[in-house]
C-alpha cells in the first residue's frame, strides 16, 4: 500500500488550504479583498512566505491580485476555500457532538484531518450525521448507550473493530 | 507614536523574522538555479543572502539597544527542484516587496522616534533600492513587469 506517499500529492495542499482560509476570512470585512500583511498576521507566517505562497496558488488560478498587492479568492478559490470548510465542519461536528471529543481538540483534529480525506468520505459521513439528525430521540438514545459502552469497554478487550486487537491497548502508545 | 515599546518590539521581532528567513529562502534557492542566466542569478542571491542576514542584524540590535533580547521566529521548510533563474528572481522580486511593505506600514508607529524612525526610513531606502535593482535584473531576462508603484 502506498496509500501514505499520496499525502503529499493533494490536490490542495494543507498550507494552500490555510491561506484559502486566511484570504477568506480577511477578505470578508473588506469585499473579498486581503492585504498580504493581514493574511501573514492571520496564518501567524512571514509576508515573504505569504508573497511566495500566493505565487502557487495564482499559478492555479485559485487567487487573483492587483496592482496594490491586494488579494482576492477567484471563484475557483472561493469554491475551494467553501469545500475545506464544509469538510471541516462535518469532521469536527462528528468528532464534538458525536464522539464526545472536547471542542478544542476536534477543531484541532478536523483541522488536522480536512485535507487528507477525500470528498467522497467526507459526504458519506455528512451523510451519515444527516441520518442520525434524522430522528432526535434515536439520536439521544444512541447517544447515550455509547455514553455507557465506551465506560464500560476497558473491561472487554475483544471485539470485531480490529480483529482480536484492541485499539485501547495501543493507543496510549501512540506519538 | 501611538505604540507601546511592547508592541514596538513585537513589530521589529517579525521584521528581523522577514529578513532572516528571505536569507535561508535565497540559500536554498541559489542552489535551485538551472538555465540561461544563472550566473546573473547565482550573483544575486549571494550578494542577497549576506544583505538580509545584515538587515536581520541591524533590527537585531535595534532591539538590543532598547533594552530587549531579539526574539526570532520562523516556521520554514524549503525544498523543490531545478528552477530557472527568472522563476527564482521573480519569487526573490516577491519577497523584497513584501519586505519593503513591511518596513513601509510599520514608519508611522515610530514616527517621532529618535532612533526607529531614522533606521526605518533608511531600511525603507535601501529595500526600495533592492527592488527597482531586481526589477531591473527581471526586465533583462525580457519579462514584462506588471505596475508596481514603489513608493
Amino acid at each position: 500500500m502506498d496509500t501514505w506517499k499520496q499525502f503529499e500529492a493533494n490536490e490542495l495542499t494543507h498550507s494552500a488550504a490555510h491561506h484559502l482560509l486566511a484570504i477568506h476570512e480577511v477578505g470578508l470585512q473588506y469585499g473579498g479583498w486581503a492585504r498580504v500583511s493581514d493574511i501573514a498576521r492571520e496564518l501567524q507566517i512571514t509576508r515573504g512566505s505569504v508573497s511566495i505562497n500566493l505565487r502557487a496558488l495564482k499559478k492555479r488560478g485559485l487567487v487573483e491580485t492587483d496592482a496594490h498587492r491586494l488579494v482576492k479568492l477567484t471563484p475557483e478559490g472561493l469554491q475551494a476555500a467553501k469545500a475545506v470548510m464544509a469538510t471541516r465542519a462535518v469532521l469536527k461536528t462528528f468528532f464534538a457532538d458525536v464522539l464526545g471529543v472536547p471542542d478544542i481538540q476536534a477543531d484541532i483534529d478536523s483541522c488536522k484531518i480536512e485535507h487528507l480525506i477525500s470528498h467522497a468520505t467526507a459526504e458519506r459521513l455528512a451523510l451519515f450525521q444527516r441520518f442520525l439528525t434524522s430522528d432526535p430521540d434515536a439520536l439521544q438514545q444512541l447517544l447515550a448507550r455509547f455514553q455507557r459502552f465506551h465506560a464500560e469497554c476497558p473491561q472487554e478487550r475483544s471485539c470485531d473493530v480490529c480483529k482480536g486487537h484492541c485499539p485501547l491497548d495501543g493507543l496510549p502508545h501512540a506519538i | 507614536m501611538g505604540a507601546s515599546e511592547a508592541e514596538l518590539i513585537d513589530d521589529l521581532n517579525r521584521l528581523m523574522a522577514e529578513e532572516a528567513e528571505a536569507s535561508m529562502r535565497y540559500f536554498q534557492m541559489r542552489f535551485r538555479l538551472r538555465g540561461r542566466g544563472r550566473e546573473t542569478a547565482e550573483k544575486f542571491f549571494a550578494e542577497a543572502i549576506k544583505e538580509t542576514l545584515e538587515h536581520a542584524e541591524l533590527i537585531a540590535k535595534q532591539i538590543h539597544a532598547l533594552g530587549h533580547v531579539p526574539s526570532l521566529q520562523i516556521n520554514l521548510s524549503v525544498e523543490g527542484g531545478p528552477m530557472p533563474p527568472e522563476d527564482a528572481l521573480g519569487e526573490a522580486l516577491d519577497v523584497e516587496q513584501a519586505a519593503l511593505e513591511a518596513y513601509q506600514e510599520f514608519l508611522p508607529r515610530v514616527a517621532g522616534h529618535p532612533t526607529l524612525e531614522p533606521f526605518i526610513r533608511q531600511q525603507i531606502a535601501i529595500e526600495t533600492e533592492h527592488v527597482q535593482d531586481l526589477q531591473e535584473v527581471l526586465r533583462s531576462f525580457g519579462l514584462k513587469l506588471v505596475a508596481k508603484p514603489v513608493v
